[in-house]
């Protein structure tokens, strides 16, 4: 079952310099219960793909058009007001920068504690407890003394514990946890994505990891979404893309250094495209190395190609040997 | 560090720089010119020996190193000295004028920080709005306009052509005007009060509106706002807890300035409303060099000032912890 | 945010910058508009002599009995209970509200810009001793000591003009200016010290002191072009502020006796306000719009100069 559909969704910044296409177009399914990696180099739409999900977008972003469902229901028809019962509660969003999405003026404590009053009817003390179960549940230290700090008294690692636990504060079933490694120390890093990998077994719930790192997506993910300039490129299992890839999934694996393989890294040449104007055609057309003239016309569609596996390209089927 | 020793040594401080800037102020005044020969200037039967008498009296033919030493060993037992126009003594002087001026200061930075608060961040919020284009001329306008001419305008709008509200002074009626016709005391008190208090809330409320609104705005596109609302609170609650308490801050220095300053006055609205406040007095002792009553509120400023600037300071590290009192 | 900040730095170089700026700006109506407020200004100080009707303080209106007369197509903005014509008296100020402008903001400028750049770059103990001083000058009851300053100019000055190569320059004026200027500059000496202490960290300027390339050499060379786009901006300010204390002080009856400036119109007019308005409010919004004319252009270069500001 499908606990998340996006079908065409556009996601439009109206900025002073023109309209600037973070999504154009995005189709893609969420399986329920899974991991799923959300794959593009930085402006290709991952954040903006969370953000249109949880209704979130900054301005002067709008969503355009598309759907969005969620078991079923279509969140662009809920209200603002019926809205607030999903973010947080039913979908949670764990973003890149622990520091900068921590109130500095607020505890801890009281911001979590915010958060569970604010969706459920229960006392502060109530809450306060459930707020340092969570935070054990994600491994803080302590947490009965920690709730009475500021973000700043805390490092990093710490940080994203507890923004972590504050994604998970009312049993989301689905979690968006956007690059939540990045900006970390490398030995903290793993212990953050073994932290999620361990919390979405013991939760049951579905994550999203949003990601630039084919490392991250090959160790946790089963199902693979990869993004360019705002467009979905493929989709599918992990297995079926890594063996065989879009052609811009595979100029990604191969500039991603291996320890078990001696080949050359390859960069992919060329800039993330301009989304103001987009190119014609497949977006990734003036970066590929396979591109031929029929590329430059009509945009190709996500099609399934295979059980699994839809693929956005049209010369896909003759570079793996058809079918 | 404890927090008394923190204040105990912050006061501290203050002493060189307020021996300072009496130093200077001291020497500039009293090298410049012949307090005497200016008060007397519109006295033609004045002779040479009173004027030498009067200089005398007020120990301006001492050296000037001794008169500030005279000066210093007054002021800090609380001698201000004697206004060299009608004898008085400054302390006294400044203390039946000081009401005037805090009730004046007082009710504009109220009313100003009141009008502000929702103004700044309906404006940030609606960013690009209609109503943001129109707060946000409107304030360009206020910060443009100089008090002295609003004054101007409104005596002759509201006093001289409506006729609601008296022109100068801070009480007791000369002439009756339709609207507030009755002689109940505090109606005419805040019939005075009004026009002045207008002026001063226009001038420094368009200030608070820009501050608060680049504030907003910069607050607002923080990752924790998003986060806040990702996490489904309400958004009044993250506009006027989680955000308004970042955007307060750079607000908390002006406030902390305009109360340091309201000791003063507002010098140019006092002065075209005649208001019997420090702010028109220190006009007036200026132009006459009335060296010890200039001395005097130029001291209390200076001395307003720095505490509030302390206060200020605490209340930053009440308001943000990532501050610590050093 | 630091890290993108710290890129700004590096690409903030090169002519192409301004070339950018300027594009920006010319979509920003209300700095156009205050640009071109700023240039009518101008164009009216520099030929007041040609359009204005009348001489500067010629009382001819009085000798026609025309004296105290609201405004009519023959006295645009009325003539004052003195006898003189308004109009023809705020177009023949409007050359001092241009040389205080521009000179105090000048002095200012030159002030803040050696303290902000010297104590930001040379640091220890430099800098502790120049933060002290902007530290006094913050604290000063600024307004207080401008008055009494101005005041005692204002009685001992004999001498009304200086004549610098067939120039009349009002010494009383230029008194005034330089007091204003000498208690305006320090707030923005702190700016730019905060702007210089953030360059020093850049790559470029690691680079050439890596090189060997002197002090004075980097604050002339590299630095002071770099904090160029805040002075520009912390210079609009400047003028709008001197303007306004210019204009107060001469309301309050402290300005320069022998020039008529919009402040001294004001001031000569205010006992007969009930009777002649326009000779109050005529000068008075002359002032109130040259002071919007920069607030609005600094407006607007402030979001054309520093687009991190923006989105």
């Amino acid at each position: 079952m499908h606990i998340l559909e996006v079908e065409n969704l556009k996601t439009y910044f109206f900025t002073e310099a023109g309209i600037v296409k973070a999504l154009d177009g995005a189709t893609f399914n969420l399986e329920k219960g899974t991991t799923l990696g959300l794959v593009g180099e930085s402006g290709s739409g991952k954040s903006v793909t969370s953000q249109s999900v949880l209704r979130i977008v900054p301005k002067p972003g709008k969503i355009v058009s598309g759907k969005i469902l969620f078991e079923g229901e279509d969140i662009l028809a809920k209200s603002e007001n019926e809205m607030r019962n999903y973010r947080g509660k039913k979908i949670s969003l764990i973003f890149q920068d622990p520091t900068s999405s921590l109130n500095p003026l607020f505890t801890i404590g009281s911001q979590l504690t915010e958060i569970v009053t604010q969706h459920e009817k229960m006392k502060k003390t109530e809450a306060l407890e459930h707020v340092i179960k969570t935070l054990k549940l994600a491994r803080l230290p302590d947490p009965e003394e920690e709730i009475y700090r500021y973000p700043h008294q805390f490092s990093g690692g710490m940080k994203q514990r507890i923004c972590i636990a504050r994604a998970l504060l009312l049993n989301p079933q689905l979690l968006f946890a956007d690059e939540p490694t990045t900006n970390l120390d490398v030995t903290i890093q793993a212990q953050i994505l073994t932290l999620l990998k361990d919390l979405q077994r013991e939760v049951g719930m579905t994550l999203v990891m949003i990601t630039h790192d084919m490392g991250i997506v090959a160790d946790m993910c089963k199902y693979v979404v990869v993004l360019y300039g705002g467009n979905v490129m493929e989709t599918g299992m992990i297995e079926t893309i890594f063996e065989k890839p879009h052609p811009y999934t595979e100029a990604l694996l191969k500039a991603v250094p291996r320890l078990d393989q001696t080949k050359e890294l390859v960069s992919i040449p060329g800039n993330i495209p301009n989304l103001i104007e987009l190119p014609s055609g497949c977006v990734f057309h003036p970066r590929c190395r396979y591109a031929v003239d029929a590329c430059k016309g009509n945009k190709p569609p996500l099609e399934e190609v295979e059980a699994d596996h839809s693929i956005a390209c049209i010369r896909w089927r003759e570079l793996n040997g058809g079918r | 560090m404890g927090l008394a020793k923190y204040v105990a040594r912050r006061l501290i401080y203050m002493i060189p720089l307020i021996l300072g800037i009496s130093l200077v102020s001291f020497l500039v005044m009293y090298s410049a010119g012949d307090p005497i020969t200016i008060a007397t200037m519109g006295n033609p039967m004045i002779t040479e020996t009173e004027k030498q008498f009067l200089r005398h009296y007020y120990g301006l033919d001492l050296p000037i190193p001794v008169q500030y030493f005279r000066w210093l060993t007054n002021f800090l037992t609380g001698n201000f000295g004697n206004s060299i126009y009608g004898n008085k003594p400054v302390n006294q002087l400044i203390a039946s004028l000081s009401w005037e001026t805090v009730k004046l200061q007082l009710v504009s930075i109220i009313i100003s920080f009141l009008i502000a608060i929702p103004a700044g961040i309906y404006a940030a919020v609606k960013q690009r709005s209609a109503t943001d284009y129109t707060v946000s001329s409107i304030s360009i306008m206020g910060i443009s306009l100089p008090v002295f001419f609003t004054a101007v305008v409104f005596i002759l709008v509201f006093s001289y052509d409506l006729g609601w509200f008296p022109s100068a002074g801070a009480h007791g009626a000369p002439t009756l005007w339709p609207v507030f016709g009755i002689r109940n005391p505090i109606l005419d008190e805040i019939a005075h009060l009004v026009l002045p208090a207008l002026v001063l809330t226009l001038a420094s409320v368009a200030y608070n509106v820009r501050l608060l609104r680049a504030g907003m705005l910069e607050v607002l596109r923080q990752d924790y706002i998003m986060a806040a609302k990702a996490s489904g609170i309400q958004e009044r609650t993250i506009l006027y807890k989680y955000a308004l308490k970042n955007a307060i801050t750079p607000l908390l220095t002006l406030l902390g300035l305009s109360i340091g300053g309201a000791i003063g006055g507002a010098p140019m609205t006092e002065t075209v409303f005649s208001w019997p406040g420090l702010g028109y007095q220190f006009v007036l002792a200026a132009g006459r060099l009335d060296f010890p009553v200039v001395m005097g509120i130029t001291m209390l400023i200076t001395i307003f000032i720095l505490l509030a600037n302390l206060i200020t300071d605490l209340a930053y590290a009440w308001v943000d912890p990532r501050v610590t009192i050093e | 945010m630091s890290s993108s900040s710290k890129n700004d730095v590096s690409k903030r170089r090169g002519a192409g910058q301004w070339a950018v700026a300027w594009r920006r700006f010319k979509k920003h109506k209300s700095g156009l508009f205050g640009l071109g407020m700023i240039i009518v200004l101008l164009f009216v100080a520099a030929f007041h002599n040609y359009i204005a009707p009348y001489p500067a303080g010629s009382l001819a209106p009085l000798y026609q009995g025309d004296a105290g007369q609201p405004p009519s197509l023959k006295y645009l903005f009325g003539t004052s209970v003195g006898g003189s014509d308004v109009y023809s008296e705020v177009l023949h100020g409007a050359i001092y509200t241009v040389y205080v402008a521009f000179s105090g903001t000048i002095i200012t400028m030159v002030i803040c810009i050696a303290v902000g750049i010297v104590a930001g770059y040379m640091g220890k103990y430099i800098d502790e001793v120049l933060m002290r001083i902007t530290e006094i000058f913050l604290v000063f009851p600024s307004l207080m000591l401008i008055l009494v300053f101005a005041r005692i100019f204002q009685l001992r000055n004999s001498n009304p003009y200086w004549n610098l190569l067939g120039i009349q320059i009002p010494i009383g004026l230029t008194m005034v200016i330089l007091i204003v200027s000498v208690f305006a500059w320090s707030p923005y000496a702190r700016v730019i010290r905060g702007e210089v202490l953030r360059l020093k960290e850049a790559e470029f300027i690691q680079a050439s002191k890596g090189i060997g390339a002197n002090s004075r050499w980097i604050m002339i060379r590299h630095i002071l072009p770099n904090v160029l786009p805040q002075i520009v901006v912390l210079a609009t300010l400047t003028m709008a502020g001197i303007v306004l204390t210019e204009a107060g002080v001469s309301f309050l009856g402290f300005g320069d006796p022998n020039t008529i400036t919009w402040g001294r119109l004001m001031e000569e007019s205010f006992p007969f306000m009930s009777t002649a308005w326009w000779a109050e409010v005529f000068p008075g919004l002359a002032v109130f719009l040259t002071i919007l004319a920069f607030n609005l252009l600094g407006d607007g270069l402030s979001d054309a100069l520093n687009p991190r500001l923006r989105e």
